[in-house]
């Protein structure tokens, strides 16, 4: 194979009949789509659009990126593609930490897994080789013991990764997740219900920094190491995400950059300041300063932090341990305290109790489901209880009645589990009462409520994957100034800043860089990276019009089972129902972005046409 | 006048706010007067020209004054301020 970066080995892997064959990468796809997300969905899309997501003949594949696993900074994630059984569209969804390097040094660009075992499996990753084993064992087992089981629970100081899921996946939760080093999640979309569906419990991967790409000696690697250096150089230097460290008297040094030093729950107060913060199931958009505090990174960097992980080459450690000390959950030592749980199960629940929150996301963690959108269910519940349309009533701030139902949907134990477990939009759907249900294509929304932060209003609607704040991310012009400053109340121009973002992401995921890293570099440093590990010529231009391919060919797959412009939509509430706050007055102007969004695209009513998939060479 | 300050500016400040007794009518004004007194933060807001430092946000009633007057946005005694270093996150 003439392309850099890659292994130039993938596993078709069917379940049913527990074979097992290898290929190459198709150098055509690869040069297209890059890697990651954007092969994944062409994998998916050759798979064929109408399987069913619930079906076995739906693929899920695990699919990593040309520079995984290398020196390059922020290099340690891969995706899990699969027709998502919550929205029924295509979906993506990214982990962190080591699985996805492991895989790579396991000799693998990608696994491609379809099927259904007829008992519990595992797959073992190793030396280039997929073995289907016997999970009998591990079924029914969380994620923590699962991880335990295997001896990678030391994380990075093992040669083995477990990528697994856990009771809610085999439950058939729609929102299960799958993840990897007990706390890292590919949380979005479903990929653990689908695993579940076809009896995989996990994926175990053992691989060494030996089996990582390297490029030769000589003109090649000088190349690659300037690429390298000023990626990392600006990632270093940047007052995002520049490295944190401390003092003697563990004060923060001068320098450290706030995403490093607090997380990405340093948002909290920020995004809460602007009157953007969905409360109480988005009826109103801010708390109070002091509940957004208390559960803010500042918070749980001064009054919790016991550790700073990382993942594979990166020097930012965003991700912060901590450990619960006082009351119920005394004792709880937990990863994954981030923004946008710690508002789902905050102030969207009406709660500002940090140990109630890091025991709910803790279950996620454990029973494998994804945070977002279980603090979405609860948050909807508990509006449900307060208008008196369901027959057992969850009250605001409830902290035990939150972990109680937390584990009754994992478990699918009760009535009220069972039916939160399908997602809030079925679940209010089911009680007659779909518009409590703050859902776009039935996945639920993220932590930047649309009528404060209008950009993210129009990627709510226009992700192919549900609503979602990393399709394209554009608080980072809205709130930050990347590349230029915005106003969040203006609709104005976000259709054309959105697919920017859209594009630019779509590019990243497929590389698959953290998203993180936008934060400091962009289009110019993608393109030199991906020239000096592929070896193929990448310019700025050429970075985007790779990402547009890849958001067109989500598009395309998403129009054929009948996705268009009407499913590119937001809850009423967004539309309707007034900002309170700094934003008070104000809703989110959908229809009038969209329409500047859909001529950026090119697409007639959210339907990409002929002309544009052959311009952009997805058909010829 | 209440101003809340969040993440690396905490420890400049020695707290998550300042109570300013007597506060001056425009965003500069009270800036300069923050900055007089607390050591470090000039800094941390200003470059050296005396703009406002790239993604440092400074919100008067939770608005950004990079979309009012900058740093001549007029303030009130019960206006409140919010002032935040370059924050991001997904």
């Amino acid at each position: 194979m003439a392309l850099g970066g890659f292994a130039n080995r993938v596993a078709r892997i069917n379940l049913t009949d527990r074979s097992v064959s290898y290929e190459g990468i198709n150098e055509d796809d690869a040069r297209k789509y890059i890697g990651a997300r954007g092969l994944g969905v062409k994998y998916l899309l050759d798979n064929g659009p109408e399987t069913g997501a619930m079906s076995p003949d739906n693929m899920l594949a695990l699919v990593n990126g040309p520079m995984t696993g290398s020196e390059v900074t922020m290099s340690g994630r891969l995706a899990f593609v699969t027709k998502s059984p919550l929205t029924g569209t295509v979906t993506d969804s990214h982990m962190g930490g080591w699985s996805a390097a492991r895989l790579r040094w396991a000799g693998f660009d990608a696994l491609l897994i379809t099927g259904k075992a007829d008992s519990p499996v595992y797959l073992e990753v190793e030396n280039g080789e997929v073995a289907i084993k016997d999970a009998s064992e591990i079924w029914g087992m969380g994620i923590h013991d699962t991880v335990k089981h295997f001896g990678s629970d030391s994380g990075n100081k093992t040669n083995t990764s477990v990528m697994s899921i856990g009771q809610a996946g085999e439950n058939g939760v729609l929102f299960a997740s799958f993840l990897n080093e007990d706390d890292r999640a590919a949380g979005r979309g479903g990929t653990g219900a689908v695993a579940g569906m076809k009896n995989l419990k996990c994926v175990v991967v053992h691989g060494t920094r030996d089996g990582r790409w390297r490029p030769e000696q000589g003109e090649e690697r000088q190349k690659f190491r300037a690429a390298q250096g000023a990626h990392l150089k600006l990632i270093m230097e940047s007052p995002v995400t520049a490295p944190s460290s401390v003092n003697d008297d563990g004060s923060l040094k001068d320098g450290s950059g706030a995403l490093s030093a607090f997380g990405t729950n340093v948002l909290m107060n920020a995004v809460n300041s602007i009157g953007g913060l969905g409360t109480k199931n988005s009826q109103t958009t801010q708390t109070t300063p002091e509940a957004a505090d208390a559960v803010s990174g500042e918070t749980m960097r001064s009054d919790f932090l016991t550790a700073e992980p990382t993942c594979h080459a990166c020097p930012v450690a965003c991700k912060k341990e901590v450990e619960i000390t006082e009351g119920v959950h005394a004792g709880l030592k937990m990863e994954s305290f981030e923004y946008e749980p710690a508002w789902s199960l905050g102030a969207n629940c009406g709660n500002d109790d940090p140990a109630v929150i890091a025991k709910v996301i803790d279950q996620c963690n454990d029973y494998g489901m994804d945070a977002i959108e279980i603090g979405n269910a609860i948050s909807m519940y508990m509006e449900a209880s307060e208008r008196g349309y369901v027959d057992t009533p969850l009250e605001w701030g409830d902290g035990a009645g939150m972990v109680r139902v937390a584990e009754e949907m994992a478990m699918g134990s009760t009535a009220i589990g069972r039916t939160l477990g399908e997602g809030p939009a079925r679940a209010a759907a089911a009680w007659g009462h779909p518009e409590i249900s703050m859902t776009v294509k039935g996945q639920a929304v993220p932590a930047y409520d649309p009528r404060g932060v209008k950009g993210e209003g129009l990627g709510y609607a226009t992700s192919n994957r549900g609503a979602c704040h990393l399709r394209g991310y554009t608080p980072a012009s809205e709130l930050l100034g990347i590349p230029v400053k915005t106003d969040p109340l203006d609709w104005d121009g976000k259709g054309a800043l959105l697919k920017i973002f859209q594009d630019l992401h779509a590019f990243s995921d497929s590389l698959d860089l953290c998203k993180f890293s936008a934060f400091a570099v962009g289009a110019p440093e993608y393109a030199a990276l991906y020239e000096s590990v592929v070896g193929v010529p990448m310019t700025e231009e050429d970075v985007m019009v790779a990402g547009e391919r890849i958001y067109n060919l989500e598009r395309y797959y998403n129009n054929q089972i009948g996705y268009g412009g009407d499913e590119d939509s937001l809850p009423d509430r967004f539309l309707n129902e007034p900002a309170t706050g700094p934003a008070e007055g104000h809703v989110c102007e959908l229809d009038q972005m969209k329409e500047q969004y859909y001529d950026a695209r090119g697409w007639d009513n959210g339907v990409v046409g002929e002309s544009k998939l052959r311009e952009l060479e997805i058909i010829s | 006048m209440i101003i809340r300050f969040y993440a690396t500016l905490r420890p400049l400040v020695g707290g998550r706010s300042v109570d300013l007794s007597d506060p001056a009518d425009t965003i500069k004004g009270i800036l300069e007067q923050l900055a007089s007194e607390y050591e470090g933060l000039h800094d941390q807001l200003f470059d050296d020209d005396g703009t406002v430092r790239r993604f440092v946000a400074i919100m008067v009633d939770g608005r950004d004054i990079r979309h009012i007057d900058g740093l001549q946005s007029r303030v009130n005694p019960e206006s409140e301020l919010d002032i935040f270093p370059p924050v991001a996150g997904g």
